[in-house]
């Protein structure tokens, strides 16, 4: 049907068309090096010569072609090509420009608006870089630490064991009561950028809490434990009715108690893995933070490059 | 007791009663309608407030002494109320029809409380809603008691008991659970009959105490007290119990309205659950002087039932007015050569074709409606091997050649006058396996699929023809190329057809292996057992084969075979098999090479990665062996861009029509939530304006003549369908890049697009669904704006070569 060669289709963007815009983008800078070295002009190379000039429009239209993807990729019914064509494409050709860039510049640097936009050119091109490998490495990991369940499914389930944990402290000491509930209104996900990049969680109010718990639970064990079995002292049938009676209130909140602690080690461990899957999904776009602004500084100042070469050179 | 007399009682008064009770009245004939409930038409009654009610066919005029136009629910009722009483319309609401007895000029209807009504003819148009079924103790008909929940938000801080077990009982309890106390009353312990995702939301209600569950318990009594309002008495185990309670909401289902039809003597032709009864032109049933209409008569549409409703007063009246149609079929038969008159051409289709014989003059007249004329020129393409198409043609004049081959000119049938062709694809679902041209002054008639299966589910003589046809031509095409009829009789007599469900097993590795199965429909999974684990070496979808060794060996079976979704296969005889091989050693010949392409094929699917395997297994699961294309993400290379649903969004009227985070995932592997382009589409089975349509490249699409009923959005197991408000203009690119504001498929999402309040109730709703955007450049929208190839769309036949290389 629609789907003309699909075996081909799933490969990723990199592998596009066997490696197709990997080849022109070696050949481009192959031929760019071959030509830079047999050229050789008498005051040195430089942007002025006739290849710098060739290299530095190669240069300035990939720059505004690849800034088109931007544009391309929100075009959603255009037939030019596929968005992953494009994306190889940006991704082989817009490495090309390291090497593009510098021949033209013939390795000429200076404090001065020529060198700001290389400089920024590096920078997106490094941000490009680092885009590649968090497009390679984190979206196995998203899948993984999702384990065939959603987000959505995590967070309608945290909310459901903080409603269980309450109903049970609701049977506890106020104390109890008030911590539990303290604990399920400042439960956080996501949070600030930099909290979302470290997968946030509330460790420390989780920790005093599990303490306070435990202690607590610690104690009514023990109490248990000082009730030792002596014949001499009573009747066994009071003793018993004793021993019921703990139980009846001790164990019960001792069970509770366990009960407790399970259903906060589960909510925080989904609190944790919720953390994780939101820095996960920001780790894959924080680096489009960098790369996209400093894309339109490095227009603005290829503009200022350009129109400065031509004008008051 | 006395009981009333009158002329004409029409049972219903929906749009087909009521319009016949308008025109009884108009015309001043004695006349009486019945309805049950407190209130006129209460099917469309019962719709969600404001809703938007459309009036299908477009091209289909209006004949009936109430108006109709699309437009909201309260105007229709309104208009209808109005005029009704401007008419004089007679009615007698609270008249349950339980029994109509006696014979034409002496009918005795008789109502649930006892009341009865004579009259000369009857109008039966009960629709087929059916009665919802009643609590069974006294007090049933209590204000307090009702049969349905419009509304939950309509009640708080009632004490509220739902009575029942089933999907209904248990959506209204969760619902009303929200702002009131609710109990459920099962008759059972268990809510077993339940969809697992209401049964487990109804036991996790239980157990958190929001809804009170009296299991084990049968009602006993309603009665009305002071305070709040009325007591229900329940018999349980432990004794009576008693709950105080504003209301009661039973739902118990409702009784089809069939076995009250056959009660009053009316035959149904199958017993297939879509059969609807024989009438004649005249409406008229196999009971002299009792008339069926509407709904109920296989005529769903607002507007059909109303023309009929006042046909059949015409008729009844001895006058014989053109139906409202025939403008509509004289359109499409002018095409005809030598046309003169509707009747005739209706006359000489039914003279020419065989198929179309057992159909009764209306459903012939329904048919041809719903069906193309077409008059291609002479070696005219009428449709190629593996077109998705999935109409049926019969040949009303002229020839057609059926072109098995394309190489080999030889291997081609000729049909005549009176043949068919196309059924195929019709019931298996899958690409057309011939390639068809026109021969010379064809003259074909074109029936969509639905159509065509409504035809075949109420004429059991139709279903048997095609049946037949299938096997035969199955044989012909797939093994035995060039043997006519009468060399495979044998072989076709001792065919038997055999049904399986997902996952059952047609046999086993090691198995002596006795015949041959032909996939009629569904598909099938090849496994094998490899170093203790089950392997899935092959998935097989219809029109192919399976076991062919076993008719030409003694061998046990080689591996395992299993049905994928349900699946009915074609059974051939090893016995039967072998003495026709042995009469044509050219056949044998053809069928051992064949076999000995399998024998290498399965060698080397045995190297294949267990992985895969699992894979395969895990879309088997999920219900994409009936699929035909579907929608897959390889999540080792998805970025959550979500510019696939952006994309479908864009190019959708602003409402995406994937979700691409809901939906399973295995291994690296993610279904999301997307139409899968069933072979038999679910969505395609109760579509009243038969507005769901396959196109010839394969995708299933809903046309502008959509209703809005909801009923496909019920019908897809895989939640792919929603009902939404699409916009024409999308935000602009360039002012977005320049200005900011909306950005194209942004901030659209389907659940923003449908939630309450994001549209206004009179906005007419429709059903919407992927459409692999049809009639757009370069394919699905979804597919092509994946920036780094993970999302593809697969026919199941692809399974095996993409999971090798994903996970």
């Amino acid at each position: 049907m629609a789907s003309p060669s699909s075996s081909s289709a799933h490969l990723g963007f990199l592998r596009h068309a066997g490696f197709l815009w990997a080849k022109v983008s070696l050949w481009l800078c192959a031929s760019a090096i071959a030509a830079y070295v047999w050229h050789a002009p008498a005051d040195g190379p430089n942007g002025g010569t006739w290849l710098g000039y060739t290299l530095g429009g190669m240069g300035a239209a990939l720059i505004l072609w690849l800034l088109w993807l931007g544009v391309r990729k929100r075009r959603y019914r255009s037939t030019l090509g596929s968005v992953k064509g494009w994306t190889s494409a940006h991704v082989y050709l817009g490495l090309s420009l390291i090497v593009i860039a510098t021949l033209h510049c013939g390795f000429q640097f200076g404090l001065n608006i020529h060198t700001l936009a290389y400089v920024l050119m590096v920078l997106v091109v490094a941000s490009g870089i680092w885009g590649i490998l968090a497009y390679d490495r984190l979206p196995a990991r998203i899948t993984q630490l999702r384990g065939g369940s959603t987000r959505e499914a995590w967070v309608e389930e945290v909310f459901d064991l903080n409603e269980q944990t309450i109903k049970l402290a609701d049977q506890m000491t106020p104390a109890v009561h008030q911590r539990i509930v303290a604990s399920a209104e400042k439960l956080k996900l996501g949070g600030s950028l930099r909290q979302q990049w470290r997968g946030a969680v509330n460790s420390k109010d989780a920790a005093a809490l599990n303490t306070l718990l435990k202690e607590r639970a610690d104690t009514l064990l023990r109490e248990r434990g000082s009730q030792t079995f002596d014949p001499t002292a009573q009747s066994t049938v009071v003793f018993m009715a004793g021993q019921l009676q703990q139980a009846g209130s001790g164990e019960a909140e001792a069970l509770h108690v366990q009960q407790l602690l399970d259903l906060l080690a589960r909510r925080n461990e989904l609190v944790a893995r919720i953390n994780r899957d939101i820095g996960l999904h920001a780790r894959l776009q924080l680096w489009l933070l960098f790369h996209v602004p400093m894309s339109l500084g490095l227009l603005a100042a290829l503009i200022a490059h350009v129109v400065s070469v031509f004008f008051y050179w | 007791m006395g009981s009333e007399s009158v002329k004409i009682a029409i049972v219903g008064s929906g749009p087909a009663g009521l319009s016949a009770a308008a025109r009884a009245a108009e015309l001043k004939l004695s006349h009486l309608l019945l309805e049950a409930e407190p209130h006129l038409s209460h099917t469309i009654y019962r719709y969600q407030k404001g809703k938007h009610v459309m009036a299908e066919p477009e091209a289909l005029p209006l004949r009936a002494a109430t108006p109709f136009a699309a437009g909201k629910r309260e105007q229709i009722l309104g208009a209808w109320n109005d005029r009704s009483q401007k008419l004089g319309v007679a009615v007698r609401h609270g008249f349950r029809t339980v029994s109509i007895g006696g014979s034409q000029g002496a009918f005795l209807l008789t109502a649930e409380d006892g009341r009865s009504v004579q009259a000369e003819v009857v109008v039966l148009a009960v629709g087929l809603q059916g009665n919802p079924r009643l609590l069974g103790c006294p007090g049933e008909s209590l204000p307090m008691v009702q049969y349905q929940l419009d509304d939950p938000d309509e009640y708080r801080n009632e004490g509220i008991v739902v009575v029942g077990a089933g999907d209904a009982a248990i959506e209204n309890a969760l619902a009303l659970a929200a702002r009131n106390r609710v109990s459920i009353v099962n008759r059972r312990g268990e809510f077993d009959r339940a969809k697992p995702a209401n049964r487990a939301a109804i036991e996790k209600a239980i157990t958190d105490g929001r809804v009170q569950l009296i299991a084990n318990a049968a009602p006993a009594s309603v009665e009305r007290s002071s305070e709040p309002q009325g007591v229900i008495r329940l018999n349980t185990a432990d004794g009576v119990a008693e709950i105080s309670c504003h209301r009661v909401i039973a739902r118990l289902g409702a009784t089809p309205p069939r076995a009250f039809v056959e009660s009053c003597g009316v035959q149904f032709p199958s017993k297939d659950p879509n059969a609807v009864p024989a009438v004649s032109p005249r409406y008229e049933s196999n009971v002299p002087g009792l008339y069926i209409v509407g709904a109920l008569a296989g005529f769903p549409l607002i507007k059909q039932a109303m023309n009929q409703g006042w046909e059949v007063i015409e008729f009844i009246e001895g006058r014989s007015p053109d139906p409202a149609d025939t403008p509509l079929l004289a359109a499409k038969f002018k095409a005809m050569p030598g046309f003169t008159t509707v009747d005739a051409a209706i006359a000489r289709i039914r003279a020419v074709v065989p198929v179309l014989n057992p159909l009764t003059p209306l459903q012939l007249r329904e048919f041809l409606l719903g069906s193309d004329i077409r008059t291609p020129t002479a070696g005219a393409l009428v449709f190629s091997r593996n077109d998705y198409s999935d109409s049926f043609y019969s040949v009303l004049a002229g020839s057609v050649k059926i072109a098995l081959d394309e190489q080999d000119d030889s291997k081609s049938i000729t049909l005549g006058p009176g043949q068919f062709f196309g059924e195929m694809s019709l019931i298996s679902g899958r690409r057309r396996s011939a390639t068809v041209y026109a021969g010379t002054g064809a003259v074909l008639i074109e029936t969509p699929r639905g159509s065509m299966n409504s035809l075949i589910a109420s004429v059991a003589g139709v279903k048997r023809v095609l049946d037949e046809t299938f096997l035969l031509r199955s044989i012909q095409s797939r093994i035995a190329p060039g043997l006519t009829a009468a060399d495979l009789q044998a072989v076709v007599a001792g065919a038997t057809v055999a049904q399986f469900k997902a996952g059952d097993v047609l046999f086993r590795e090691g198995d002596a292996g006795d015949a041959l199965h032909l996939i009629r429909k569904g598909s099938l999974t090849v496994s094998r057992t490899l170093a203790g684990r089950e392997t899935v070496l092959a998935y097989v979808p219809a029109g192919q084969y399976v076991g062919e060794m076993a008719l030409l060996t003694d061998l046990p079976r080689s591996a395992t075979v299993k049905a994928a979704i349900a699946t009915e296969t074609i059974q051939l005889q090893g016995a039967d098999f072998k003495a026709l091989l042995g009469n044509h050693p050219a056949l044998k010949a053809r069928v051992d090479e064949i076999r000995l392409q399998r024998v290498v094929a399965n060698t080397s699917t045995h190297v294949e990665d267990k992985n895969s395997s699992g894979i395969v297994q895990f879309l088997m699961n999920q219900g994409v062996g009936e699929a035909t294309d579907v929608l897959l993400i390889d999540e080792s290379l998805c970025t959550r861009c979500d510019n696939c649903e952006k994309a479908c969004a864009d190019t959708h009227g602003g409402v995406s029509r994937l979700d691409r985070e809901a939906g399973p995932t295995f291994e690296n592997l993610h279904i999301p939530t997307s139409c899968r382009h069933c072979e038999h589409p679910h969505c395609m089975k109760d579509c009243p304006p038969d507005a769901i349509r396959r196109s010839p490249s394969g995708e299933v699409f809903i046309t502008d003549a959509c209703i809005g009923c909801g009923n496909c959005e019920r019908n897809c197991p895989y939640g792919v369908i929603q009902m939404g408000v699409t916009e024409a203009k999308q935000p602009s690119l360039l002012r977005w890049l320049l200005f900011g504001g909306a950005e194209p498929g942004r901030e659209k999402s389907l659940a923003k697009a449908i939630a309450p309040g994001a549209v206004k109730a009179d906005t007419p709703k429709k059903a919407v669904k992927c459409d692999m955007c049809k009639g757009m450049e370069g394919g699905p929208a979804c597919v092509r704006a994946c920036p780094t190839g993970a999302a593809l769309r697969v026919a199941p036949e692809q399974f095996l070569k993409v999971t090798q290389r994903v996970g």
